[in-house]
Order: C-alpha cells, then structure tokens, then sequence
C-alpha cells in the first residue's frame, strides 16, 4: 500500500513538474521572446536545459524547506508522512490546475508551501504531533521571502536600469543598436532565468516526493531533482511554447535593455532565495522586476493594478490549497 | 489557449501608438482642408462639399481615438511621463481636427464667385502654411516612438525641444497672413458684406488650426520636461 502512495507521490509531482515548466518557466522565459532576443526553438532549448541543471545542482535545498523545513516529519509515522505528501501534492495540484483554467495569476510555490502546511495542520489536528511542533517559525521567513523577493526584484532592477540608461542609453549614438548589443546579451540572462527558476521552483514537484520518501538525512536524492527537472523541461517543450508565444507577443515593450535588466534582477533575488533554501515565486519576482524597470523610466506602460491581483491570489492560494490539503489528508486517512 | 496562467497584465496599454494615430488623422484633415480651400477659390462647390464630408468623417474618428486614449489610462498606470500633462495635450491636438472641420463646414454654407485674386492668393498661401506647421508637428508627434525607447534620453528631448519653436514661428507667419487677410476683406469693396462674413469666420477657424497646432506642440514640450 505505501508504495501505491508513493507512486501515486511521483506521478502528480511529475504533473506538477509539468505544470510549472508549461506555465510558470514559460512566462519567466516569453521575455526573452518578447524582445526578440531568442527564438522560440533557442528559447525552449535554453530553458529545458537550464531549468533541468538548476534544478538538478541547486534544487535541493529549497526541496529540503518544502520537504521537512515546515512539517516534522521525522517526528511521524512514515506510512502517515506517505498520506501526507501525496495529499499536499494533490492539493497543490488540484488548485493550480483550477487556477491555471481561470488565468488566475497563482503561485506555485504557494500553493505547495499551503499544502504543506495543511498537511501539518491535518496531523495535528490527528495528534500526530503538536500544533507548535509545525515550524511556525520558517513559515515565517518563507512568508516574509515571499514580500522581500519582489521589492528586492524591484529595487535592483531600477538600480541596472538606471545604470544603462545613464552609461549606455544617454551616450551612444544609435540607441537601437544598442538595443541589438543587449538582445546578445539576454542570451545570458534568459539562461541565468532558467537556471534560478529550476533551482527554486522544482521544489515545488520534489518536495513533497521528498518528503514522502521519509528522508531524513541532510541531502535530497539526486534522481528525485532530475525527475523534477526533467518534467518541468517536458512542460516546457510540450505546453510551454506555446504560452512562450502568447505571451510573449503581449510583451513586445520589453526591449532588450529592459529584459535584460528585469531578468537579470529576478534571477539574482531567486537564485538568492535558492541558496537560502527560500521557496519564492519566480513569476512575482519578475512581476516586481518590471515595475523597477517601469518605475526607473523605461516602459510605456505598466499595469499597477496587478499588485492587487497577485497579493489577493496569495492571500487566497495558502488557506485554498492548505484546506484541500486537510480534506484529502482526512479523505486518504480513512480510505487507506 | 485556455490552460495558461500568465502575469502579462503587468503590461498596460501604452497610450501613446494611439496618441501618434490621433495626429496623424489631424494632419489629414488639414492637407483635406487644403484641398477644399483651393477647391473653392476655384469655385468647383461640388468638390468641397464632398470633402467637408471626408474631413467631417476624419474628425469623428480622431473623437474615437481621443476617447480610447481617455479610456485606456486610469490612475493605476505607470507612465512614463505625467499622466495629466498627456491628457493636457491630448486636447489641443484634438482641438486641431476640431478647427479642420469647422473651417470645412463654413466653405459648405455659402457660394462665393469671383473673389478678389489677391485675397485667393493670400489664402492659399495661409493654408499652405497651416500644412507647414502641422507637417513640422508630425515630425514632432513622431519622435515619441525614440523617445519611449531612449527613455526620454537628454539628447532626444533636445531634439524634439528644437522642433517646437519652428511650429511657433510657423504659426506666427499665419497670424501675420491672417491680418493681413483682414485688412484686405474689410476694405474690399466689391465684396457682398454677407461673403466678408463668411470670410471672416473662415479665417479665424483657419487661425484655430494653428494656434491648436502651436497650444499642443507646447503641451508636448511640457509633457516630455515634466518627466
């Protein structure tokens, strides 16, 4: 029976791992596109590489955080840790699939750490272990990642931004020139974006996987990240391009100055958060980016109302996915 | 496309492609009122009527437009430049299709035959310069694209500032052909007090289309330094 529960495990994390490769990598990588940069076949390439190796060199200490860093749980029975996972996984899952289909702006990262705690929450309430023994207090730092990581986005982006403009944009002669110099160089920065999406973000398919297998030691198994990394370069080549193309034909005001500023912020502030084993969203991150490159001069337009939208998503994603967490857990519990 | 979850919104629609749009139906309008202008010294009443329709249709268009840019920028959009110095322009360079087709409209009201050659001569060469000012003032409008992409970059903006006393001194030359007029149609005496009239309102219509033409290159200067 628990090795039912653990395929069950690794299938819907591989969904997941899908899932973010065709979505979350998708909208990280469509700047890149959107500027013209790369094309869509060099896009796909880059990011299914990339993501893969971020997430198989440096995806294991955010798929720790998910895995052990919220819920105890060494302190449970495996077979009850099993159940566990496979209900954060689901419940991470059903929520995206429901956010996806209403093009609602979710996070990934936040419906999984939901789950997370939603599955410490149901075992609690099981007596399991003790309310105080969910660490209460990483949820904290995961939290506080999540409002730091877009200002921090914000603030570095302006400041790059501001420094091209002055150096770059003010002196030379030929400012589309310029633009062409940078759109070589996004070439990096779309790499650097692939590699700190993949590190951060596979946690969010390997770390429940983790977790089920009741690890307790310090490192992740290798195979569990290059699964992740493997179903989210999947996601990318079969669903991704496609929203690489959409949504990148909206984005056309991102030039390469502009991407490569908004790009470069975003991947330093995640790969930050990867070293720091903090699961953050890679797609606010960016979001935050962009209103640094906006709020430093450089875009004709930015939608200030989408501050709104992603904040209510999140306030909305913890409690929706811990809940659901909860009802599968109790569901699991009595079935199995 | 249904299953994707994307952060696109964070780009807004960009006003200012729109903004471009909207002077450049004013600058048809005028080169229409040209044509009708000479139509009439010529005294084909067929054409002008025909024109004055185009005219009239090129200016509910530009209405359109102004209401899409008005539409398209609430307070939640970041712009790079002041958003009330853009809807301070925005209104002159409305105003210049506004006067296009109200001078239009007065060549439709009333026959004149055989104007004197010398108020013919002054007219065509007051429409001429109207053209001059607007086409200058494209040029002007034009600049937006380099500019966004520079972000308002010094040197851009100098250029783009050195434009706006051409379109000044041009609208000054009108105001100069346009006394002139005057004094020409008050003291004409073969003219049927009825035609002066008539004359006279057209002329200060005429007028109008500089002086929004000027009023909104000044606004655009303001707009491009308020950043």
């Amino acid at each position: 029976m628990l090795l039912v529960v653990f395929i069950a495990t690794v299938v819907i994390g591989l969904y997941m791992a899908w899932n973010i490769g065709a979505n979350d990598a998708a909208n990280s990588m469509a700047t890149s596109y959107g500027s013209g940069a790369l094309s869509l076949k060099q896009i796909i390439i880059i990011a299914g590489i990339l993501e893969f190796a971020g997430a198989t060199l440096f995806g294991s200490r955010v798929t720790n955080t998910i895995a052990k860093g919220i819920v105890p749980i060494n302190l449970m029975d495996p077979s009850m840790v099993s159940i566990g996972a496979l209900s954060a996984i689901l419940a991470a899952g059903i929520w995206i699939t429901i956010a996806t289909y209403y093009h609602l702006p979710v996070s990934t990262t936040h419906s999984a750490v939901g789950a997370m705690v939603g599955f410490g929450l149901a075992a609690a309430s099981k007596g399991l272990i003790l309310l105080g023994d969910i660490q209460w207090a990483v949820m904290e730092k995961i939290v506080l990642s999540w409002i730091v990581s877009p200002l921090f986005g914000a603030m570095m982006s302006i400041v790059i931004f501001t420094m091209i403009r002055l150096t770059l944009i003010e002196r030379v002669e030929d400012p589309i020139k310029l633009e062409k110099i940078f759109g070589f160089l996004q070439i990096g920065t779309a790499s650097y974006v692939a590699f700190a999406h993949g590190s951060n973000d596979v946690a969010n398919a390997t770390g429940p996987i983790a977790a089920a297998l009741g690890y307790l030691g310090q490192s992740t198994p290798m195979w569990v990240l290059m699964l992740g990394g493997l179903g989210i370069a999947v996601g990318i080549a079969t669903w991704g391009y496609k929203v690489i193309e959409t949504v990148g034909k909206k984005i056309t005001e991102l030039t390469p100055t502009r991407g490569f500023s908004a790009e470069f912020s975003a991947a330093t502030t995640v790969i930050v958060a990867s070293y720091l084993g903090m699961p953050i969203s890679t797609t606010h991150t960016l979001v935050g980016s962009v209103i640094g490159v906006g709020l430093a001069g450089g875009l004709a337009a930015v939608n200030l109302n989408i501050i709104k939208r992603i904040i209510a998503s999140w306030v909305l994603t913890v409690p929706i996915a811990a809940g659901l967490s909860i009802v599968i857990y109790n569901f699991l519990v009595v079935v199995l | 496309m249904k299953f994707i979850r994307s952060v696109t919104d964070v780009f807004g629609k960009s006003p200012f492609k729109k903004l471009h749009e909207h002077a450049e139906l004013a600058g048809k309008a005028a080169k229409l009122l040209k044509e009708a202008v000479m139509a009439y010294t010529i005294e084909d009443f067929e054409k002008v009527n025909t024109l004055c329709k185009k005219i009239e249709e090129l200016e509910y268009q530009a209405d359109l437009v102004k209401g899409e840019i008005r539409e398209h920028i609430p307070k939640s959009l970041m712009l790079p430049v002041d958003r009330h110095d853009l809807l301070s322009f925005l209104k002159p360079q409305d105003s210049i299709s506004d006067a296009c087709e109200h001078a239009a409209q007065i060549l439709t009201f009333r026959k004149i035959s055989n104007l004197p050659d010398v108020i013919k001569k002054d007219m065509e060469c007051l429409v001429n310069n109207i053209i001059d000012a607007i086409d200058v003032y494209e040029g002007l409008v034009d600049q937006i694209s380099e500019l966004l992409l520079t972000s308002f970059s010094k040197k851009e903006v100098q250029e783009s500032l050195e434009i706006v006393p051409r379109i000044e001194n041009l609208e000054h030359q009108c105001d100069l052909i346009e006394k002139r007029l005057y004094k020409e149609i008050f003291n004409c005496d073969r003219i049927d007090p009825v035609d002066v009239l008539l004359l006279v309102s057209l002329i200060k219509e005429m007028g109008e289309i500089a002086n929004n033409t000027a009023r909104a290159a000044d606004r655009f200067r303001i707009m491009i330094l308020g950043k």
